[in-house]
């Protein structure tokens, strides 16, 4: 078991800097998600973690040891592959056995870490099969069980779920929440997915173009992001943003006037002193904190434009609206909205629709996408 | 789609024609000429004339015995070269991959009477670089085409400098094909690079290596350029003779395409078998 740090670690490629000096914090037994879009530096990341990739800058330790220049394989770490990289000529035994075998681990020992891991990854009767004989989530087992064997004081997945289908991602999901409640090792776990990054995280890590945007737990991501840009990618579907002004401020809150909303006006308490009137912010609502006419601070009409029944919850995809009276904004049609209602299962096309927005239940943010708080 | 395809038949044709011409009819013929002596005209139906004469011939076991005697040593050598070739080509520390991969496949583009003729002179005894060049380290100058055994050498070099590189090429493709994350993992499970290299390419490397084998014995077995143009018509005194020479001795010298036809169909026949043989010993274990 061992915490990992990074320290102002940076990754260059040539000339090009990819990774700007990351500062992680990784206690031992934690489950830390790096998630991001692509080509924002997660696998680069952690591969630099792995060793595979060499250091430009900055310092990685585990447990407390520094190991720029140690060799991957004395860093104790196991690493699983998004491709899973199974051994394709080798069984499934031999797969797991393989790296003990040739460091001239004791037999005995190889069979019980070997044994073990089948067993815990419930892989035992594919013993003699080999990768190709295999399904994805056959094959991510053992990808996930040659890991174990090593016995590796920090796990390191990349993308280890993006090839399976849906259903089974979140079976695997699950099992590999399992496996570190049952090892209570160090996990780091390289995602694009946020819902993959919110079920399974103690602590996510947003990423975007090399540069780390918040570090956090889920939750706290979801309750309180930092910027837009972990605002827009925490949550699922993306959070709304409307284009609105300050008009003016009423102590300590800010009066925000929606743009493309026919100039419907919010109040929203501020913890800061409120912008000057007159100047632009962002104003951030999820789609699951539109509430229904009347229930919030101000309402906003807008026009059905499809409509997805999910069973549970629906969503409306709004960017027309009508003007329907005193606090009540006229959609412009600038803005695609995504409003959950619970399953009201309207009809789509050209529905209108009142909603009301909460202040305590939406975010502002200033045009370089800041939070003001 | 019956018009169709009678369509495209007749755009075939002109190369099916060709193809039965020179390559069907050629191949049966002369299996039927194996069974005839030839030494006389008119030919006449033996079947025992040349088959009896071929289990007899000093003269054919002494070029079975060179062709086969080339074949274990040379091809073995040959492919071990080329594995170590491609992986060195594959290397991600090589500059100048495209002219490495060029000068590697050149030799097989060389016309073969000028890759003989400097082959020859590489090797003369009295001003030759070989000679120079062994002289330099204090050893004696050797008679490369005076005695049986330097002169295989010689053949046995030459045929590997201008094929190992062609399946260095082949093999190289091959290795390419190995994706990179499996040696990651491997160096993560502490493999080392050696070992990596025996447990993991080899293995996965296997089905090309076969291929070039099978090729290579193929070739071996024809051999004639070298043993005619280096080493003088498989000079010394039939040292060198492979079948390939055999057979154009008896064909085209001698005119007696019987007994050609027979070693011919005796050559294809051992390809066939050692490549079977090969393919049946490395064979996936079930
Ligand atoms: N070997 C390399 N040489 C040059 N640039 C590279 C190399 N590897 C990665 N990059 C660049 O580094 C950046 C980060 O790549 P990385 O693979 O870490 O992205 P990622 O966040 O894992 O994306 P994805 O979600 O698509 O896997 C990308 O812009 C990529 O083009
Ligand atoms: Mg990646």
């Amino acid at each position: 078991m061992a915490a990992v740090t990074l320290k102002n670690v940076v990754k260059r490629f040539g000339v090009f800097e990819v990774v700007h000096g990351a500062d992680i914090d990784i206690n031992d037994g934690e489950f830390v998600v790096f998630v991001g879009p692509s080509g924002c530096g997660k696998s680069t990341l952690l591969r630099m973690i792995a060793g595979l990739e060499d250091i430009s800058g900055g310092e990685i330790a585990i447990g407390g040891k520094l190991v720029n220049d140690v060799e991957p394989a004395d860093r104790g770490i196991a690493m699983v592959f998004q491709s899973y990289a199974l051994y394709p000529h080798m069984t499934v035994e031999q797969n797991l056995s393989f790296g003990l075998r040739m460091t001239g681990n004791a037999k005995a020992d190889t069979d019980r870490r070997v044994k073990r891991a089948a067993e815990i990854l419930r892989i035992t009767e594919l013993m003699k099969r080999r990768p190709r004989q295999l399904s994805g989530g056959q094959r991510q087992r053992v990808a996930i069980g040659r890991a174990i064997v090593r016995e590796p004081q920090v796990f390191l997945f990349d993308e280890p779920l993006s090839n399976l289908d849906a259903e089974l991602r979140v079976q695997m999901r699950v099992e590999i929440s399992r496996l570190h409640k049952e090892l209570g090792v160090t996990m780091i776990y390289v995602t694009h997915d946020q819902t993959e990054a919110m079920t399974l995280a103690d602590r996510i890590v947003v990423l975007n173009g090399g540069d780390i945007e918040q570090i956090g737990a889920p939750l706290d991501l979801y309750d309180d992001p930092a910027n837009r840009f972990v605002a827009g990618f925490v949550g699922s579907p993306k959070m709304n943003f409307l284009a609105a002004k300050v008009v003016g401020a009423d102590g300590g809150a800010a009066i925000v006037e929606l743009a493309n909303h026919g100039g419907a006006r919010l109040r929203k308490p501020l913890a800061d002193v409120p912008p000057a009137a007159g100047t632009d912010v962002v104003l951030g609502v999820r789609p699951e904190h539109f509430f229904d006419a009347g229930q919030g601070d101000c309402d906003i009409a807008v026009k059905a434009d499809v409509a997805e029944h999910l069973g549970s919850v629906s969503y409306v995809y709004a960017n027309a609206g009508a003007n329907a009276g005193a606090n009540i904004g006229a959609n412009t049609g600038q803005e695609e909205l995504i409003i959950e209602r619970e399953a009201s299962r309207h009809r789509a096309n050209g529905d209108h629709l009142v909603v009301s927005i909460k202040a305590g239940r939406s975010l502002l943010f200033d045009t370089t996408g800041a939070r003001i708080r | 789609m019956r018009h169709q395809n009678a369509t495209a038949y007749r755009f075939l044709a002109p190369y099916l024609l060709i193809f039965a011409i020179f390559w069907v009819w050629p191949i049966i013929d002369s299996f039927m000429i194996s069974f005839q002596a030839t030494r006389t005209v008119p030919w006449r139906f033996a079947p025992g004339f040349n088959w009896g004469r071929l289990i007899g011939d000093p003269a054919f076991f002494n070029a079975l015995k060179n062709t086969l005697l080339i074949l274990v040593i040379q091809v073995p050598v040959m492919i071990s070269l080329a594995i170590v070739m491609a992986v060195l080509l594959n290397s991600p520390l090589l500059k100048a991959r495209g002219l490495f991969r060029f000068a590697f496949f050149a030799p097989v583009v060389v016309g073969e009477v000028a890759y003989s003729a400097v082959f020859r002179l590489m090797f003369n005894l009295n001003f030759g670089i070989i000679n120079k060049l062994l002289n330099s380290v204090g050893l004696p100058s050797v008679d490369w085409f005076s005695n049986v055994t330097p002169a295989m050498a010689v053949i046995m070099i030459a045929v590997t400098w201008r094929w190992a590189g062609y399946n260095a090429i082949i093999l190289l493709a091959g290795l390419q094909s190995i994706p990179e994350d499996v040696y990651e993992a491997a160096t993560l499970d502490r493999v080392s690079k050696l070992k990596q290299f025996f447990y993991i390419t080899l293995p996965l490397l296997k089905p090309i290596i076969l291929f070039c084998a099978v090729l290579s014995i193929i070739g071996t077995m024809q051999l004639f350029t070298e043993p005619f143009l280096i080493t003088e018509r498989g000079g010394p005194g039939g040292g060198t003779e492979t079948l390939g020479l055999l057979l154009y001795r008896q064909g085209f010298r001698s005119l007696n395409f019987g007994y050609a036809s027979a070693i011919a169909y005796t050559m294809a026949g051992l390809a066939i078998a050692i490549s079977l043989v090969q393919i049946w010993l490395t064979r996936e274990p079930k």
